[in-house]
């Protein structure tokens, strides 16, 4: 089911090749996006996409948390708060803040083999397991990272002119002056914008519990420019900075 | 003291939150709306972003028409620095945006269309859950779930990710495609094309001969569309058109868009002059009204095989919708043909802000899609935002025309039930994005 959302969690669940193989092992009872029934009825696991913004749907959340033996929380912004931490005047609260919740898949939108995998265990009964590392482990580019401290970062994102993909001769964004979240970031998405050579933005959330801790340590590596110091929304574009965790 | 009567019911497969709000007073229908859910407020909280960092938030605006969304606003950026994109990254957005709209499509005709129209049209007594569905005709849901699968393998193949892009930024695609994914994309367009038409037959085969119920039919709507010159289904490049019911249509620079619509940035509804006039509409129907022939010898034949009452009623949006993933899938063969695919071409540099104010424009899925940000100049800092959504320029005539047809209904039956399960047909038919229209 969806809070406030894009509802892209729900289109990539639906577009995943083992979707097919998920509704002939499953009984969906409510799916407001495909199925006409009204009334949440007792389940086994829920998965919910979008946020928290509006008072009504801590009572939707109680309510499923009523009906189903497990819940999780799918996508970042169920996870986390999601892009809509962006917003100074709205709430865009992760539903762990409401109820008690048996897991999350992350991701803006959950990379389909994340999400093909966590389904798969789900349907088995099993829990689903997130990477633990960070996106720095599995990239392409760990080779050229730089251990250099103090290194300028002016940028957050590439002039295009200066894109260079996977394949080509690049290094390490940060080394480059550019912003990539990756450090914080927890991996699971195959470095999809690295290998575009794009910075990560850190849309699959902390790879820990304490992602203040990361933010500082990893401003401490950093020399961030005064133009980045004052942007809104680097750090905190996914998760607002006084949700709990 | 007047009594006021409102009966609310949650719309359901529909893509976001809605709802039917049917106003009551004195035992007679004032009004029906469509309201759509929580606003989240994009508007507001894209305000003091960076240009550049502009694409990756609006794409979040929506997770069926993230292309859309991404691409139109890179447009609206190019046109502030004054750059123009190379002609590969014009083939690789366009390919991105057919591979949306077979997803989006399918999914639509799957979930929402096809058990919506085997009710209006009888065959069956409620609307088909999946699982009805894959037991009623298999060979249609595998047809449609490949092309959902399809759509979703373009955008990731092409974009990088399947949802919420990766390649496209302001200045062009970050991608010069392997013959090795052209290959693949073209053995997946062949694909798409016969389950297409496929899909089209059995439509005709099934409904074709049918009469579409009244309260289906529209307005005399005005339909906006972007129009290129060519003729042909372009939803990425070209002028806006306005075609008003019997008058010669009015084509104009989307620079010059505040002369026919305009928004007040940070709220909703768009209001229109009086050359648009009341009933404006944009999606497929309005493409079709304005291009009146997609040029493609099979398309004419099969759209032979619908009534002139078909045509006047919001449900031949539906035909509509399979005959666009027809056409736009034809282009995209022709596309990856071209040599300029595969080149490794650079993109142009963003040096510095030319136009203080940028608008960006395509035809969404659901119809005309704009962007407009003005910058201080200085920082490339947004300073006012306004977004055109497809969905909200539709609003008006979809609760022009729920509110008729409940009132007729009200005054028949009396019976609010049954207007809260007729009236989300007719909402549904215009394939409303809710994730769109509460940005």
């Amino acid at each position: 089911m969806s809070l406030t959302s894009c509802s892209g969690c729900t289109s990539s669940l639906i577009s995943l090749d083992v979707f097919p193989q998920f509704l002939e092992r499953t009984k969906l009872v409510y799916f407001p996006f495909i199925l006409d029934t009204e009334e949440i009825e007792d389940c086994d696991f829920a998965l919910i996409e979008g946020c928290v913004s509006e008072p009504h749907q801590v009572d939707i959340l109680k309510n499923v948390r009523k009906h189903a033996k497990s819940v999780y929380a799918l996508g970042t912004c169920a996870a986390f708060g999601g892009i809509l931490s962006l917003s100074e005047k709205k709430d865009a609260e992760p539903i762990s803040n409401y109820i008690e919740i048996d897991g999350y898949i992350p991701g803006c939108a959950p990379p389909s083999k994340l999400l093909g995998n966590c389904l798969i265990r789900l349907i088995e009964n099993k829990d689903i397991v997130l990477p633990k590392k960070n996106m720095c482990m599995s990239c392409p580019l760990r080779g050229k990272m730089d251990l250099i401290l103090n290194r300028p970062i002016i940028k957050m994102i590439p002039d295009p002119s200066e894109i260079l993909t996977e394949e080509e001769e690049t290094k390490c964004l940060l080394r480059k002056g550019i912003l990539c979240l990756g450090p914080i970031t927890r991996e699971g998405c195959e470095n999809k914008c690295i290998k575009f050579g794009m910075p990560c933005e850190g849309c699959l959330g902390p790879v820990s519990k304490d992602y203040v801790s990361n933010i500082v340590n990893f401003l401490s590596l950093i020399n961030l420019s005064h133009d980045l110091k004052k942007y809104k929304g680097l750090f905190y574009r996914f998760s607002k900075p006084n949700i709990k965790r | 003291m007047i009594f006021i009567f409102k009966v609310v019911d949650v719309c359901t497969r529909v893509e976001g939150h809605g709802n039917v709000n049917i106003l009551i007073q004195k035992d007679e229908i004032k009004r029906v709306e469509f309201e759509i859910g929580a606003f989240r407020g994009f508007e507001n909280f894209l305000l003091n972003k960076k240009l550049l960092d502009m694409p990756r938030i609006v794409s979040r605006i929506c997770g069926l028409c993230h292309a859309s969304q991404t691409i139109a606003s890179c447009k609206a950026i190019e046109s502030m620095y004054g750059v123009e994109i190379p002609e590969q990254s014009v083939l690789l957005r366009r390919l991105l945006m057919t591979g949306e709209l077979i997803k989006s499509n399918s999914m639509h005709f799957f979930f929402q269309s096809f058990p919506d129209l085997s009710l209006i049209f009888n065959i069956h007594q409620k609307p088909l859950d999946p699982y009805e569905l894959i037991k009623f005709d298999p060979q249609l849901t595998t047809n449609l779930y490949e092309l959902i699968k399809i759509g979703n393998d373009i955008d990731r193949i092409f974009g990088g990710k399947s949802i919420h892009l990766i390649s496209p930024i302001p200045g062009g695609i970050i991608y010069a495609p392997s013959r090795k994914n052209v290959t693949i994309v073209k053995r997946y367009l062949l694909k798409a094309l016969s389950n297409i038409e496929w899909i089209i037959e059995k439509f005709i085969n099934l409904f074709a001969s049918l009469s579409p119920p009244e309260e289906y039919n529209l307005p005399n709507p005005t339909f906006l569309a972007l129009y290129n010159e060519s003729g042909s289904l372009d939803r990425y490049l070209g002028n806006l058109r306005i075609k008003a019911p019997k008058s010669k249509p009015i084509d104009f620079s989307i620079n010059n868009y505040d002369k026919y619509f305009n928004k007040d940035s940070g709220l909703m509804g768009i209001n229109f002059n009086e050359d648009c006039g009341e009933n404006v509409m944009v999606g497929p129907m309005a493409r079709y009204g304005i291009l009146e022939t997609y040029n493609v010898d099979e398309i004419i034949t099969y759209l032979n095989n619908f009534s002139k009452e078909w045509k006047n009623s919001v449900l031949f949006a539906n035909v509509l919708r399979l005959v666009e993933m027809y056409v736009e899938t034809k282009q995209a063969l022709v596309m990856l043909e071209d040599p300029v695919l595969n080149a490794r071409v650079p993109l142009p540099s963003l040096s510095s802000v030319k136009k203080k104010i940028g608008i960006g424009v395509v035809e969404a899925p659901r119809g005309t899609l704009m962007h407009q940000y003005r910058t201080n100049g200085k920082d490339e800092i947004v300073e006012d935002v306004k977004l055109f959504i497809a969905t909200e320029f539709n609003l008006p005539i979809i609760n022009k025309m729920i509110t008729k047809y409940a009132q007729g209904l009200y005054e028949k039956t009396g019976d609010t039930d049954l207007i809260k399960k007729k009236v989300q047909l007719i909402i549904r038919a215009f394939d409303p994005c809710i994730s769109c229209a509460t940005h």
